[in-house]
């Protein structure tokens, strides 16, 4: 009733409903228009969402474990991990390459979700455990090196880097792959429980939510489009790589909290995630244009980073900040 | 909120055991209470040699000893601050970042071939230096910003590798300092000099840990955070000072890294965040805190570089290592989490 009007609890509440980093988003959007006027023409924007296509993938898959209250570490190396795949078997199986690449993908985002939750393993020290076991076996199936996809191979990835109706292909990927989760998230049952676990897990538990199910569906599917992810890079690139998706897990861990998803879980979405990943990629692009330089890039993102969990972590829901 | 929460906890805790925990705690019931779980990893190291020497006699070679001894020195002066971090519940990880500002430091200071400083062993203290203040600024994040470690550590290696990178301006620059060097070329009783380093941050560590005042909160905070706030602690500068204490380890292992190699490049640090937390949690050291230590951590780094230098002797390709690493850190967090304290897992 006597409650002090606080500047920081209204800037707290408007960042994780999700107004803040919107607007956000415009105002960035504003600057550089103003900076370079014809910013906002269909075609450099169509050219922003190309570059944001990969990250903003990735980020969709990691906002399901963070939606959960869990985090994925293991997204670079499975995306990694895909394109090499992708590289290798491309010349043998054809088209076939794709799903094997994503499912394996599905695989070791099973096994993240299985060690997390049937060993109750704390997910951060799971998923960088199955991370350090993927990228292994990325190094080792591609004996440490990255593999070049051959002319014939290019032919079956040229689709990914085609354009349709003046769109790049890989825009058109990840909106569906966004659209998809959006509605998995907001429609199914599985997409209610997953909010419903991280919002709160004991309620969740007792109102006969099955809690390990929805924790392995969520992992799986991180680490499915994780390598989705990595698929989409190495055909952009006509590469795969052991280290192809390392410097990604930052930033795409960053557009998640950035767009308002608060790592206590519960409280987001993939529509959150879109312009987290959006402003990730404009703020990059603004790195360039002001001149600092490239390697400066991830001390910018660790700092974001740490500002945005800051912002947006209910501390309410942790007894003890460990 | 904490009165409505705390009965449901108490239930999931006993009803929620599933087959797999049951095993599992079943199989680490069978290996013997809780003194034989002690003994455990020390048994592992034993086995470990055994096996390795049978299949391949080169291994207990004293020059094959002298190397493993040498490829230890670094891991263990990084799992020593590592331990003291995961004993408090905690993790740190920013031990790639610290480290490899703390080699960028020390090459740019002493003699090297891209600007013309030569402040010799000076060098090594800004380095050191430099390494405490990552560790401290990791502290002050997360007390004062109220942020989980994970995520503070998270951004903390990423600033960490930004500046090194940066001020290294991407390339690799060589270490020219000689006498800097000498703690990877000169030998003392048969041993490298960063190996004796090595020693001498384990047996520092085992004094802060068992004589100390700062020692002994660390791990009242890792068994129970609550109780020891109640006592008096002041569980934030513990905190701080022991995220300050990584830092310090860390910074050293920095040095040890570029004089090892002669040089500082942007990937100096790669795998070894990996390699300590193997160690720590190898050795014993529970995620939960409260229960282990750097004597554990001595056993789990001898381990992981047993297991590294027996692979390579049983011509096993070397890139499978981290697959090693990472199904041992599963397996061994499997085994060793003590289940009645376990809450909700996230």
């Amino acid at each position: 009733m006597n409650e002090v009007f606080s500047i920081r609890q209204v800037f707290e509440g408007k960042w994780t409903q999700g107004a803040i980093p919107l607007v956000l988003l415009v105002a960035l959007l504003l600057i550089i228009e103003i900076a370079a006027p014809g910013f906002l023409t269909g075609e450099t924007l169509a050219l922003l969402f190309a570059n944001t296509a990969v990250l903003f993938i990735l980020a969709t898959g990691v906002t399901f474990a963070i939606l959960l209250g869990g985090i994925d570490l293991s997204i670079q190396a499975v995306a990694s991990l895909a394109s090499v795949m992708l590289a290798q078997l491309l010349p043998s199986l054809g088209f076939a390459a794709f799903p094997v690449a994503i499912l394996s993908g599905l695989a070791f985002g099973l096994l993240s979700g299985i060690v997390h939750v049937k060993l109750r393993v704390p997910s951060f020290v799971a998923t960088l455990a199955t991370g350090g076991v993927v990228t292994g076996l990325a190094l080792w199936v591609s004996n440490g090196r990255a593999i070049t996809i051959e002319e014939a191979g290019r032919e079956k990835t040229a689709w990914i880097n085609a354009t349709i109706f003046g769109l790049p292909m890989v825009v058109l990927i990840s909106a569906l792959i966004g659209i998809a989760s959006f509605l998995v998230l907001r429609y199914t049952r599985f997409g209610r429980q997953a909010i419903a676990v991280g919002a709160g897990e004991p309620a969740a538990w007792a109102a006969g939510i099955n809690v390990d199910r929805t924790k392995i569906i969520a992992f799986a599917a991180s680490g499915m489009l994780a390598a989705v992810a990595g698929v989409v890079l190495a055909a952009r690139l006509s590469s795969g790589s052991p280290v192809l998706a390392n410097q990604l897990l930052l930033p795409a861990i960053a557009a998640v909290i950035v767009g308002g998803t608060a790592i206590t879980g519960g409280l987001g979405g993939v529509a959150r995630t879109a312009v987290g990943a959006l402003i990730i990629s404009i703020v990059r692009i603004g790195m360039t244009f002001v001149g600092v330089n490239i390697f400066l890039e991830n001390m910018v993102f660790g700092a974001v980073l740490i500002a945005a969990v800051a912002i947006t972590i209910d501390r309410s829901k942790i007894a003890v900040i460990k | 909120m904490t009165i409505q929460t705390e009965p449901l906890k108490s239930v999931s805790d006993i009803e929620r055991t599933t087959l797999m925990t049951f095993l599992s705690g079943r199989i680490a019931s069978m290996l013997g209470g809780r003194r034989w779980r002690r003994l455990a990893p020390l048994a592992v190291l034993v086995v470990l040699c055994i096996l390795i020497t049978i299949a391949n006699p080169n291994f207990i070679e004293l020059r094959n000893l002298v190397r493993l001894a040498n490829s230890a020195a670094v891991p263990l002066t990084l799992a020593m601050g590592l331990t003291f971090i995961i004993l408090m519940g905690s993790i740190d990880l920013s031990v790639e970042g610290t480290l490899s500002v703390a080699a960028m430091v020390v090459v740019l200071l002493a003699a090297n071939d891209s600007n013309g400083n030569d402040y010799g062993w000076w060098a090594v203290l800004a380095a050191v230096a430099a390494g405490t203040i990552m560790g401290l600024i990791s502290g002050l994040v997360q007390t004062m910003l109220r942020i989980p470690s994970f995520m503070a550590t998270l951004g903390m290696w990423f600033i960490g590798l930004g500046l090194s990178v940066y001020m290294l301006g991407g390339s690799a620059i060589r270490l020219n300092d000689a006498s800097i060097r000498d703690l990877a070329l000169h030998r003392f009783l048969g041993l490298p000099l960063a190996v004796w380093v090595a020693v001498g941050a384990f047996v520092l560590a085992a004094i802060i840990q068992y004589h100390t005042r700062l020692g002994r909160h660390i791990l009242a905070i890792g068994g129970d955070e609550d109780v020891t706030k109640l006592s008096g602690v002041n569980v934030t500068r513990v905190r701080i000072a022991a995220f300050a204490l990584a830092g310090f380890f860390f910074g050293i292992a920095g040095v040890l890294a570029a004089a090892q190699l002669g040089q500082s490049h942007a990937v100096i640090g790669d795998g070894r965040l990996f390699a300590a937390v193997t160690a720590v949690v190898v050795g014993g050291t529970a995620l939960t805190g409260g229960e282990g230590g750097v004597v554990n951590t001595l056993i789990g780094v001898l381990i992981v570089t047993v297991l590294a230098n027996g692979m390579i002797l049983l011509g096993i390709s070397p890139y499978i290592q981290q697959t090693v690493q990472g199904l041992m850190i599963i397996a061994a967090v499997a085994l060793s989490l003590d289940r009645v304290r376990l809450k909700i897992v996230k």
